[in-house]
């Protein structure tokens, strides 16, 4: 009636093990998953604090030596001139954006500007230029391989009485879609009101 | 029954089979917990780094204000007042930062303070307030 080799045995065995075995293996391939995720998210983060402390430290570190601010009406855009010893009796124009910016000899400045429109992506960075620099310009902010991020404002406010650059910064991660907000202001010695 | 006795008489041990699938479960299990370990969430920096922000708001202002007046003993936060509320921890957590200012003899104690579940936290700044002249 029974063959003497164990094949029934077997199956039962099988039969208890297996979901057992799937069981255990779903919820540790869940747990790794959820672990790598919040791996990724903090990688994110990271980027994105980073990110709005180097434009913070860059912004707050220009606008120390400017004499003067211009700030676009929109917001988007704050242009810092200082005096520097630069070559004298060099006049020359650029143009940015469609706008024309006169430089003169001894004034050096450094321009910081959201760009909305690129190639493929619709959130803004952050760029910045040097009179210097010539015709380049380069994003400071954004498309980081370990997280991309997008700057939701540079508000820039100068109170002329006190010298002093009012500077707010929120930027938010795309990957995780955290947000932070720096608030900080500069006192500027050499600020001129009016140029 | 005596068929169970004989199956028991004839096993020889663990299979290697038993042996792989153990190890791999237990190494998975491993790794899984060696890489959550330093994985805990720790907000605590970016509240730190917006506090420090906040604390050189304050020295900005007292520079602007030793520039046109002398200023000794305990100051008011002279920045922007809704700079002090921030939402950088999550958004339906705002954190409320306290700035308290000190100054003697040209040197200037910036502390800013905060409470995030009932624990304080405080960082301390300090500066020599000097007026700067082009």
């Amino acid at each position: 009636m029974f063959k003497n080799n164990g094949g029934g045995f077997v199956v039962a065995e099988f039969a208890i093990a297996l979901p057992l075995l799937i069981l255990v293996m779903y919820g540790l391939a869940t747990v790794s998953v959820k672990i790598f995720a919040l791996g990724k998210s903090q990688l994110a983060d990271y980027v994105l604090e980073s990110e709005a402390q180097y434009v913070m430290e860059e912004v707050t570190h220009i606008a120390r030596t400017a004499r003067e601010v211009e700030i676009s009406t929109s917001g988007g855009q704050v242009k810092f001139v200082y005096h520097t010893a630069a070559d004298k009796n060099i006049i020359e124009s650029t143009s940015l954006n469609g706008r024309y910016v006169f430089m003169l000899n001894d004034v050096l400045e450094t321009q910081y500007f959201m760009l909305y429109e690129k190639e493929g992506r619709n959130s803004s960075n952050l760029y910045a230029k040097r009179q210097d620099d010539g015709t380049y310009f380069n994003p400071i902010t954004g498309e980081n391989y370990f997280g991309d991020t997008k700057v939701n404002y540079l508000k820039c406010a100068v109170n002329e009485q006190k010298k002093i650059l009012h500077i707010s910064l929120e930027m938010e991660s795309l990957v995780t879609g955290r947000k932070i907000k720096l608030d900080t202001a500069v006192y500027m010695p050499s600020y001129k009101a009016g140029g | 029954m005596n068929r169970i006795k004989f199956v028991l008489r004839n096993e020889r041990g663990f299979l290697l089979l038993n042996v792989v699938f153990l190890t791999l479960i237990t190494s998975f299990a491993a790794m899984i917990l060696i890489n959550a370990a330093p994985r805990v969430r720790n907000p605590q920096s970016t509240l730190r780094l917006t506090a420090l922000y906040l604390a050189n708001e304050q020295f900005a202002e007292l520079e602007s204000l030793a520039a046109r007046e002398d200023i000794s003993g305990s100051q008011p936060f002279l920045g922007d007042k809704d700079d002090l509320k921030s939402n950088n921890l999550s958004e339906d957590n705002p954190i409320e930062f306290k700035v308290t200012t000190n100054v003697s003899g040209g040197r200037a104690v910036v502390k800013v303070s905060w409470q995030v579940g009932g624990e304080d936290f405080e960082i301390e700044t300090e500066r020599t307030i000097r007026v700067v002249q082009e």
